[in-house]
């Protein structure tokens, strides 16, 4: 078989193709809610299950241990802790970006899981996992109902 | 033994890893499926069933990629099936495998994994980026890298572990990857190289990642009956499992992965291991990622949670160690054609087990080895545990 070290493989007889699919998502029963809290009140949503008794953000219509409905929704403001996080110094074709991006997992106080967002009014030498961070919303009327609603999250005032 | 018949593993192949081979998807899965079937000397025809494990179709960039790859697998006008469980697939492929032969179905079973990264270009990173949830990740531009990083710091921070503890990983699975033949990044490296290598993901750099590749690897499966007619020599599958955590990655120890130790607990009960330091004598855990190494370790309960890292400083898992862990290179040195990569890893406790790994033999005479892999979206385990 081919054993040269080929570094580009449009140096072989290829031919080049595309896989163009567009798609239209919808957020769902659970998701509505969660994104419509955060447009309309810049409140963060979970759900909790009442069989069991565990809060989940982002929220659900089910509780995937109980396989029940879930029917509570519960309010958990727009405060969280940074459980882990990372500083993005490229972009996806591996170039070297102006400034780095800071991303982490912000978990919030009685809910289980939590979401994935942006760090920002923070350098990235001073984030620490354990970090009380809050949710900086976009203006009202800039909001579409996406988790791009809150612009990032910011150190605790 | 869970199953009806006890099963058997006759035959490997692999092709070269490589970033860029010009043989297509199918003519890859064809030369390790020929290679598998000319070390346990059977032809085609005598192959019953076939299952191939391919990871996401967007890779090759066809559509219902398991029906294109089927010829090159062998599956002309026989039962076949395609099976995916992302990184995973590899391991999960030979779990599949042992189902079809185990029940008593088919005496045969050919299991075939191919990965051809390279026709996603400029490069795969761009498939990655739809495999995340739509609505909650994907608007964030989230890469696969930074989800590892975010991981990667979570272990590191429980545990209280240093960057140079995780480098080791790398420096030992690329200089026995020098040993492979296959390999597409063997080399000797330093702890200092890995560094000073690019910053992509603090805490990720450039050399903690093993490399996108090209690549296929086989396995020929048979039952007891029909091992024992064809060689002397069979390994034994004596224990399978396989996982998954919630498809929430927000809902997951980051620090622990708790899948592998479910799917290692199955395999473990079902081959009778009690205590799995002791009792392995050989193992390939899944790295694609230095610091999945000393993570998967934990999780397959052959290291206590956070002392991976000492074992490794230790020099115990060295080829000549008393656990050697990836005596093959790994995914860090071998490559990582996603499915073929863990494939690859139960071809080398094969070799391993049946004392033909060449330059890469462990010591002793090892009896029991273990392959893990681990996948879909960083959430899901596959074990298997083989016996010579
Ligand atoms: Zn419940």
């Amino acid at each position: 078989m081919a054993t040269e070290k080929i570094t580009d493989i449009r140096h072989m007889l290829h031919w080049p193709g595309h896989m163009e699919t567009d798609y239209i998502y919808t957020q769902g029963i659970a998701g509505e809610k969660f994104f419509s809290e955060i447009k309309e009140n810049e409140k963060i949503y979970g759900g909790r299950c009442n069989h069991c008794g565990q809060v989940f953000v982002p929220p659900r219509l089910y509780c995937e241990r109980c396989f029940r409905k879930i029917a509570e929704w519960r309010n958990l403001g727009s405060k969280g802790v940074v459980y882990t996080f990372t500083v993005v110094y490229i972009d996806i074709d591996g170039a070297k970006l102006d400034e780095p991006i800071m991303y982490a997992l912000i978990t919030f106080d009685g809910a289980e899981g939590g979401l994935i967002h942006r760090l920002g009014e923070i350098k990235p030498h001073e984030v620490q996992i354990g970090m009380p961070v809050e949710a900086v919303f976009r203006p009202q009327a800039e909001r579409t109902g996406s988790i791009n609603d809150i612009r990032y999250f910011k150190p605790q005032s | 033994m869970v199953g009806k018949k006890r099963v058997a593993v006759i035959g490997a192949g692999m092709t070269l890893f490589r970033r860029n081979l010009k043989e297509t998807g199918k003519e890859l899965a064809w030369h390790a499926s020929k290679m598998a079937l000319d070390q346990a000397g059977l032809e085609l025809n005598d192959m019953q069933s076939v299952v191939m494990g391919t990871a996401p179709d967007a890779f090759d960039g066809v559509h219902m990629k398991g029906e294109y790859l089927a010829d090159g697998a062998g599956a002309w006008r026989k039962p076949y099936s395609r099976v995916f469980v992302g990184g995973g697939t590899g391991v999960f492929a030979i779990d599949a495998g042992w189902w079809h032969v185990a029940s008593g179905q088919f005496d045969t079973c050919l299991v075939v994994a191919e990965e051809k990264m390279s026709s996603c270009y400029p490069h795969p990173a761009y498939a990655f980026t739809t495999i995340f949830d739509p609505i909650y990740s994907r608007p964030l531009g989230v890469t696969l890298i930074w989800i590892f990083a975010l991981e990667m710091h979570r272990y590191m921070h429980r545990h209280g572990i240093k960057k140079e503890e995780i480098a080791l990983v790398s420096v030992k699975n690329k200089r026995n990857a020098l040993d492979h033949p296959c390999a597409q990044l063997g080399a000797n490296i330093t702890v200092e190289d890995v560094l000073n290598s690019e910053i992509m993901c603090w805490p990720v750099q450039r050399l903690d990642i093993s490399p996108t590749s090209d690549g296929a690897a086989a396995l020929v499966l048979a039952s007891e009956d029909v091992a024992k007619k064809l060689t002397d020599n069979p390994v034994w599958i004596d224990g399978t499992g396989w996982c998954i955590d919630t498809t929430f990655w927000t809902n997951r120890d980051l620090y622990y992965p708790r899948y592998v130790q479910c799917a290692a607990q199955m395999a473990y009960k079902m081959a009778g291991i009690k205590n799995p330091p002791k009792e392995i004598d050989v193992a390939e855990v899944y790295d694609p990622f230095d610091y999945k190494e000393l993570h998967h370790m934990e999780g397959l309960m052959l290291a206590r949670k956070g002392q991976a890292p000492k074992l490794t400083a230790d020099g115990v898992t060295q080829r000549d160690g008393d656990l050697p862990i990836n005596p093959s290179g790994g995914l860090l040195g071998v490559g990582n054609p996603i499915a073929a990569a863990g494939l690859m890893k139960c071809c080398e406790i094969f070799w391993q087990l049946r004392g033909e790994a060449g330059k890469r033999q462990v010591k002793g005479d090892p009896r029991t080895g273990l392959a893990q892999a681990w996948g879909d979206l960083m959430q899901y385990g596959s074990v298997v545990i083989m016996r010579s």
